[in-house]
């Protein structure tokens, strides 16, 4: 090392130096200033050393810039560097304060096993019933379609263009004719896809036969929802010419029933008797609409839109930007210019419908979503009780911290950390309660809600978790800062910390918060109430025929479009009726095209004698059922007047509904009256004479009894329901189902069902939604009635002292426990009329789903407010136990 | 005088940096001084290359910097090698010394001597 002069070898006092950056970091570091500074010292130095030779300062310091080169350049580069790094400790310093933060809140926690273990099961509750009911929102309401651009799919559906007042939900499948035109020429649309399923019969060599379900669609529909076969070929316009006897294996289908057999290709199968030949593998991706009629798919076939006899739903994607009213009003005019109405008025208008609305459950769901946000409420409300007494107990601790210099902003991110601790903890086991909630839902799904069927848990639904969870720990957080700021350090430093004021302070915020759980569980309360009563209302419903003991055969019968067919039918269900009748323990037999609780409608303008004809053109909805004289023994419905046909050939006997009659002729006897059913452009029909009324029978749950319902006698005895009044003790379901599978072997297995299954099933959907909210109401309420505790508790604690004294000086036991109970109802007390006052606006939400009851019905709100209150009484138990069990010896000593 | 902004003689700056502080911290000056007066005057640093030079250093992590005050009361940014810096210095010391007695060899040795 080359030894020299001292002066220029490297500072020897910089040990002591380096105790300054402490002070500077203080500030913040300021690259450019500090690169500024050593540039400046640089030039400073170096003109310094010039001088001391002999040179001038202006020439000296001209020489020190010239020795420096390139001055911006340097600056900048160094800039860069000094910048980049800057950023990089910035953030090492965070997450190294974080993880800090993190130990420290596990620690905190740690400590406090208990209180955590509430705090987390708590909101785990509130977050798993979001959860659940999130997952379902998500998949029902905002991802319903599985094809691409689904924000322009819709559904197209035909309606009656006259008035629909029969109170039932009337939409009508388009004529394959009809769809077809469309497709031709509707400009408003990229895609108009066609699709039906039915249930069929597979039978195939080296397997047994089984009931399948096939889905017909055109060929361009893998390529609407852009899916392909995974092996062998789509189908194509000659599959559909040749007669269509093809078809394409679902992936799933494939692997399960043809264990993923690659020389599947070519082979035959038997689909209700006809022969196809399998062409492919279709991807699994490809699935028809979850909303609407769909169900899951095992095979698909080709569709053919020359064939008169199906009915499609129809799915269609419109081109970007076009107007929904635009494109239905396209597809009238194309429907008018096509013909198929005549010269009439067209019976039908076109309506899309996007998939989120054709949704049963939507308005349960909306309904259900609002609880379960009511809950999270309620159940982050109870927190922040555990959080504030927390705070309350942990006061030393944060003012020592704060008095050893912690910063309010440290604090304030420590407290975050721990809520966020708790927050995640409570998320956990929130998605884990979520998720085994949501199963327990699918698998307790009603039949009819069979989209619930494929809901699993998506991205989405955790995201919106961890959404909640993130809010809800700020919350919490604030909450705690907010409290532990309030307090001074000085006060809580004091021995005997809690003064009185804050005390006060204090409970009040607590008790603001008990009694906005009060008010949440209040209106959770009257919406559960009054859909049991709608429930019950249905139960109770008197259905109008005597559903015990009645079963429907319904079998897949041949088309009858020739009278050579109609005679086979006849004949085969002749066969049939005879043979149930044989069967152990039936009473009764008869044929019908329809069977309640369900109504089956036509088409027309009904005119009664000797009022004012309808308008020409009128077409409305018409209840009309074709029956057998023994229709109305058999299913138990009875005669108000008149009675049935009496069986001669003459046609024109007709026998209307209760409500129908009473509504026409209030006063007189409607037996003997006239009426007639005209159609749109046909000729002027026969008059039909009322030779009896029946009770009404119900149509689940809506339509309104006064609407006409006509009972025609059936002629040529094809009625395609069985109807089968058995003896009581008897289930002829095995009976009925192998006399259906004899008649028709090839056909899909016939349908045997209990008309009491049928109307349990019709009021399976209000059960249902009236279930869960019943449920998460009783989670609210629990959780209600613990935050109710929580603060009673704490009050009796923090009021040991003065009870003590209390009974000292002779209070009796009775009064104090009195005192008590009465802090608690008072609570609950402004709980239920704040909520009572919310439930009179917020009941507007399930008015749509009321039967029999009003949504202001004051038996609900009552009931609302008893439960409420006995559950605030019952919460009062344990604290009211405490304060009378203080020993005042002890009492006074404590503290 | 050689240009030591090129990347060949980038990595020779820093190791003369790294070696200056491996005797004592400095600021940037007087590592620009001790290299003059190290090498004679031979090898002139162009000052304004030492700056990015040791923020680069001390980015990589082989020094670090704190603000002190010199011997005439002067506040100036001070450098210091770190252990990676060492360690870092050992290595590329062995290395220049070895190609430098390399390219001596070569620029030394006649084809008859070979």
């Amino acid at each position: 090392m080359p030894a020299n002069d001292p002066q220029q070898a490297p500072a020897p006092n910089a040990r002591h130096a380096f105790t300054w950056r402490r002070y500077l970091r203080f500030w913040g570091a300021r690259p450019d200033a500090d690169v500024d500074d050593e540039l400046q010292f640089h030039i400073d130095m170096r003109t310094r050393d010039f001088m001391a030779r002999g040179m001038t300062e202006a020439d000296a310091r001209a020489e020190a810039m010239r020795r420096l080169g390139n001055l911006a350049n340097a600056r900048a580069s160094s800039l860069v560097i000094a910048r980049r790094r800057e950023r990089r400790e910035g953030r090492t310093m965070m997450i190294d304060a974080f993880v800090h933060d993190l130990r420290f809140a596990f620690r905190t926690l740690g400590r406090r096993k208990a209180w955590t273990a509430v705090a987390v099961l708590t909101l785990a509750m509130g977050i798993g019933a979001n959860t659940a009911v999130f997952s379902v929102v998500d998949a029902l309401l905002l991802h319903p379609i599985p094809y691409p651009h689904a924000d322009r799919v819709v559904f197209v559906m035909e309606q009656p263009s006259q008035a629909n007042n029969t109170g039932v939900h009337v939409t009508i499948s388009p004529a394959p004719q009809t769809v077809k035109s469309w497709r031709a020429s509707a400009r408003s649309f990229e895609d108009i896809e066609p699709y039906s399923a039915t249930g069929r019969t597979l039978e195939f060599p080296g397997g047994s036969p089984a009931l399948v379900r096939v889905a017909s669609v055109l060929p361009s529909f893998s390529r609407f929802a852009e899916q392909r076969a995974i092996y062998g070929r789509e189908f194509s316009a000659a599959d559909v010419d040749a007669g269509g006897h093809v078809v394409l294996l679902a992936e799933d289908t494939w692997r399960r029933r043809f264990g993923a057999d690659s020389a599947v290709l070519g082979k035959p199968l038997l689909l209700d008797g006809q022969s196809y030949t399998v062409i492919g593998v279709m991807s699994a991706g490809l699935t028809l609409p979850r909303t609407y009629g769909a169900q899951r798919v095992d095979f698909w076939a080709p569709l053919d839109l020359n064939e008169k006899r199906f009915g499609a739903n129809v799915v269609a994607r419109l081109r970007p930007g076009v107007d929904f009213g635009a494109a239905a009003r396209e597809l009238d005019s194309i429907d008018a210019r096509s013909g198929i109405w005549g010269k009439s008025k067209p019976a039908f208008t076109n309506k899309l419908v996007k998939p989120a609305e054709l949704v049963d459950f939507r308005d349960s769901l909306l309904l259900l979503s609002g609880a379960v946000a009511l809950v999270l409420l309620i159940a982050c409300a109870n927190v922040a009780h555990l959080v504030l007494a927390a705070a309350a107990a942990r006061q030393r601790e944060l003012a020592i911290r704060a008095s050893l210099g912690a910063g309010t902003a440290r604090l304030f991110r420590q407290m975050l950390t721990e809520s966020l601790v708790l927050a995640l903890g409570g998320c956990a086991v929130g998605i884990l309660a979520g998720w085994a909630g949501l199963h327990a839902v699918v698998a307790l799904r009603p039949e009819d809600l069979r989209e619930l069927g494929s809901i699993g848990m998506s991205g989405e639904t955790l995201a919106f978790t961890a959404a909640l969870c993130v809010l809800t720990a700020v919350v919490f957080g604030a909450i705690g800062v907010v409290q532990a700021a309030r307090h001074s350090t000085h006060d809580a430093l004091k021995a005997g910390a809690t003064s009185a004021s804050q005390g006060r302070r204090q409970h009040r915020l607590r008790a603001t918060l008990v009694v906005s759980e009060m008010a949440l569980s209040t209106v959770l309360l009257v919406g559960a109430a009054l859909l049991i009563r709608t429930v019950v209302n249905l139960q109770r419903q008197n259905p109008g025929f005597e559903p015990a003991n009645l079963y429907t055969l319904e079998m897949d019968l041949p088309p009858v479009d020739s009278a050579a067919k109609i005679a086979g039918r006849r004949a085969m269900l002749a066969d049939v009726v005879r043979r149930v009748r044989g069967v152990n323990g039936v009473r009764n037999v008869t044929l019908a095209d329809g069977a309640p609780p369900y109504r089956s409608f036509t088409i027309g303008a009904l005119e009664i004698e000797g009022e004012a004809p309808p308008p020409p053109g009128t077409s409305a909805l018409i209840g009309t059922a074709t029956v057998e004289s023994n229709y109305f023994s058999t299913l138990g419905m009875r005669f108000v007047q008149g009675g049935t046909f009496v069986d001669t050939l003459a046609p024109g006997d007709v026998i209307v509904n209760e409500g129908f009659a009473r509504k026409h002729w209030p006063a007189g006897t409607a037996v003997g009256r006239r009426l007639r059913v005209g159609f749109p452009g046909g000729p002027p029909a026969d008059w039909m004479r009322i030779v009896g009324v029946v009770r009404d029978a119900a149509a689940g749950m809506a339509g309104d009894p006064s609407e006409p319902m006509l009972y025609e006698r059936s002629v040529d005895h094809i009625g395609s329901q069985i109807l089968v009044r058995a003896r009581e003790g008897f289930d002829p379901t095995a009976a009925l189902r192998a006399i259906g599978q004899q008649a028709a072997p090839h056909k899909s297995p016939p349908d045997v069902v209990a008309l009491t299954d049928v109307i349990k099933n019709s009021i399976a959907g209000p059960r249902f939604t009236m279930f869960l909210l019943a449920l998460f109401t009783a989670i609210a309420v629990v959780l209600a009635a613990i935050g109710l505790y929580g603060v009673l508790a704490y009050s009796v604690a923090q009021r040991t002292r003065e009870i003590g004294i209390r009974v000292a000086l002779g209070a009796s036991r009775r009064r104090i426990a009195r005192s008590i109970v009465s802090d608690g109802v008072r609570l609950a007390v402004i709980g239920v009329v704040i909520g009572g006052v919310v439930a009179v606006w917020a009941t507007k939400l399930v008015a749509s789903m009321l039967h029999g009851v009003e949504r202001t019905d004051p038996t609900s709100f009552l009931l609302g407010a008893l439960v409420l209150l006995a559950t605030a009484v019952i919460a009062c138990i344990v604290p009211v136990r405490r304060a009378v069990t203080v020993d005042p010896s002890i009492a006074m000593r404590s503290e | 005088m050689p240009d030591l902004n090129t990347d060949f003689l980038r990595g020779t700056l820093d190791l003369m940096i790294l070696k200056t502080l491996s005797w004592a911290p400095s600021h940037g000056y007087g590592i620009a001084r001790w290299i003059e007066q190290c090498t004679d005057d031979v090898l002139q640093v162009e000052e304004g290359s030492l700056y990015p030079a040791l923020y680069r250093l001390e980015e990589k992590g082989y020094v670090t910097s704190e603000w002190g005050i010199t011997d005439q009361n002067r506040r100036a940014k001070f450098y210091r090698l770190t252990t990676a810096g060492k360690k870092h210095l050992r290595a590329q010391h062995d290395y220049w010394a070895r190609f430098a007695g390399a390219v001596v060899r070569v620029l030394e040795t006649s084809p008859q001597s070979a």
